[in-house]
């Protein structure tokens, strides 16, 4: 047993030091990560693992015989996704033991997400625990270590107060439409894709009054499903195009591989609405517009890394609680860390 | 009534200026420290500024026994009353956040501006407009429509301020207390649609003076206005035909109320050239 923790390890990329158009390469539908997970656990010497597949992450967490083991993992992902190995040694990162259990319950707290402290990442933690638990993936220690973390990340946000403030996209989302728009009231929305993050920043412009959205994606009944839980209407995912002049507020964030929304898209439909401005949010990884669509006159566009750059502006009163968060995952950690090794002499015994 | 005040013209707006600069000072500290300014101190000073600033128009008036609008400081300080006057009904009205700072700023240009230069504020016999009402009620509306496009440039410049912070994702400072696009876009809209009638009005009055002493209105003098009245009227078609619209138009309008106030000057000197060329007296001692 003693050997077993001495090689869990964590190996990932991150926004945090990965750009959006590496992450882009890396990103992973949800069928093919699930099948990367099943495909890990059939290598040899890995005893368990759990694959976290975020727009801004994609972490493997391993228990194996050997930490070499990361080597033939991140091989492994190279040749899933066609990349040279260079370019992931560039970016990726690794912690082993007690480092990697540190960094599963920031992970959790969301101290270590694009904007600090959100909640999102733990339904998407807990959804990858999920998944991987069904699929046999994980074992004793792995799902000790994830349910733990999840118990830590709620007494942080109890304790401290990281989850306070601006910080969401929905709100900063708002925000911005507040600085284009004005009254948000007469605006129309398009909600393009059914995401989780989409949904909610619709519901975020809902509560600030807009009542005219339409949610269009390429399978209807995603879109007719998503739009009776908002209340509002669905559209034909094939003639969205056609009437992107009738939107002032678009949100993408569908899992289409290449970008849906050209410049010469947006230039035509500009040209219908040339005093009207076009506010453009690109959740989506890889991403639904073309970045020269910003050159278009009166259309901004922002995507996922420019939202949360201003939603981290905010974030400045919060260092201290930052600090007093990861003190006491610190703890929680170290704690976590002596229980299995208490475990594991107890079993030797 | 202003018989009975003792403060001389000069000193009025010498005051009001000074009060129209502390508007603008108040603006700039508390946005250089990131917050937003009271809108009720501005608006306070702003009228503090306006009114002594009427009674030195006033003053001035009853001195000349006409509208002051006989040489280029008169012009300056006629044209920062009717931009802070804009202000004070389109402010409250549209709730344009930080015009009233921006307003303050242009004020204190015009009205500094006017000092700077000494040879500006140069005696001018009284009676300037004869008996004739027409050509003062032109001249009047011509520098109210220049008022207005004074507060279109003014919003044409937040409009761009604005635009650029959002295009280059800037959150935080001036950008976060500025109005909408949208509402900028808007405002910029019904701003050159008026000015452009009232600055067509006062030229329709002035045809009219024109027409029956074609030899009294200098050439120069006609031709820039004409430019500068085609120069908006331009601007207004295109924009209601949709073809220069937002950003351009903002840059146009700035653009036009720079050659605007750069011509006033010009225009003056022209007419006091005229004048000597033909004997009749430009200035008296006041």
């Amino acid at each position: 047993m003693s050997e077993v923790l001495e090689s869990l390890f964590v190996l990932g990329t991150s926004h945090h030091a990965t750009p959006l158009e590496v992450r882009e390469r890396f990103a992973l539908t949800e069928a093919q990560a699930s099948d990367l997970q099943k495909q890990l656990h059939t290598l040899e010497g890995i005893r368990e693992c759990l694959v976290l597949n975020t727009c801004n992450r994609l972490e493997i967490y391993c228990l194996a015989d050997s930490i070499e083991r990361a080597k033939e993992i991140s091989g492994l992902i190279c040749d899933k996704q066609n990349v040279p190995s260079e370019l992931y040694q560039q970016f990726a990162y690794s912690h082993n033991n007690l480092e990697a259990l540190q960094h599963l319950l920031e992970v959790s707290a969301g101290l270590d997400s694009q904007m600090v402290g959100e909640t999102e990442i733990l339904g998407q933690l807990k959804q990858a625990y999920v998944t991987a638990r069904e699929a046999h993936c994980t074992g004793k220690v792995l799902n000790r270590l994830f349910e733990k973390s999840f118990q830590a990340a709620k007494v942080t946000r109890t304790q401290t107060g990281i989850t306070r403030g601006k910080i969401s996209i929905g709100n900063v989302t708002v925000d911005l439409a507040s600085r284009i728009f004005g009254k948000l009231g007469n605006s129309r929305v398009l909600l393009l894709g059914s995401g989780e993050v989409g949904e909610k920043t619709a519901q975020a412009l809902k509560s600030r009054g807009i009542g005219d959205i339409s949610v269009s994606s390429r399978t209807f009944e995603n879109a007719d499903t998503l739009a009776n839980n908002l209340g509002v209407t669905a559209i034909d995912f094939d003639s969205f195009v056609d009437q992107l002049e009738h939107f002032d507020i678009i949100i993408c964030s569908t899992a289409a591989p290449d970008a849906l929304i050209s410049k010469e898209v947006m230039t035509r439909a500009m040209n219908q609405r040339p005093e009207r401005p076009c506010f453009l949010i690109d959740l989506a990884m890889p991403r639904d517009v073309d970045p020269s669509v910003e050159e278009v006159e009166n259309v901004y566009l922002y995507n996922l890394d420019d939202l949360s750059n201003i939603a981290n502006e905010n974030l400045e009163a919060r260092k201290a609680e930052i600090d007093k968060a990861r003190e006491i995952l610190k703890k929680h950690a170290w704690n976590l860390w002596l229980q299995l090794r208490r475990r594991e002499l107890m079993l030797k015994a | 009534m202003f018989n009975e005040i003792t403060i001389t013209d000069g000193t009025a707006f010498k005051v009001a200026a000074a009060v129209y600069g502390g508007a603008f000072l108040f603006a700039l500290v508390v946005l250089l420290m990131r917050r937003a300014y009271s809108r009720t101190i501005m608006f306070a000073l702003l009228c503090g500024g306006f009114l002594i600033q009427t009674i030195a128009l006033n003053l001035r008036g009853a001195e000349i026994k006409a509208c002051p609008l006989g040489n280029p400081f008169e012009i300056a300080q006629f044209l920062a009353w009717s931009l802070v006057l804009l202000f004070f009904i389109i402010g409250p009205a549209f709730r344009l956040r930080l015009l009233g700072g921006f307003t303050a700023g242009l004020a204190t240009l015009l009205v500094a501006g006017s000092f700077a230069l000494p040879s500006w504020d140069a005696p001018y016999p009284p009676g300037i407009f004869g008996d004739n009402h027409w050509i003062e009620l032109h001249a009047a509306l011509a520098i109210f429509s220049y008022g207005f496009f004074a507060i279109l440039s003014l919003v044409s410049a937040m409009f761009l301020i604005q635009q650029h912070g959002l295009k280059k994702k800037q959150f935080k400072g001036v950008y976060q207390y500025l109005p909408s696009v949208q509402q900028l876009d808007l405002m910029a809209r019904r701003l050159l649609i008026t000015g452009v009638i009232v600055l067509t009005a006062s030229l329709a009055f002035g045809a009219v003076f024109w027409i029956n002493n074609f030899e009294l209105v200098p050439v120069f003098k006609l031709t820039a206005t004409c430019l500068i009245w085609l120069g908006y009227l331009t601007v207004f078609i295109l924009r209601i035909q949709k073809k220069l619209v937002t950003r351009r138009h903002a840059i146009a309008t700035i653009a036009l109320f720079i050659l605007a106030m750069a011509s006033l000057w010009p225009v003056q000197s022209a007419r006091d050239t005229e004048a000597l060329t033909e004997g009749l007296p430009t200035q008296v001692e006041r």
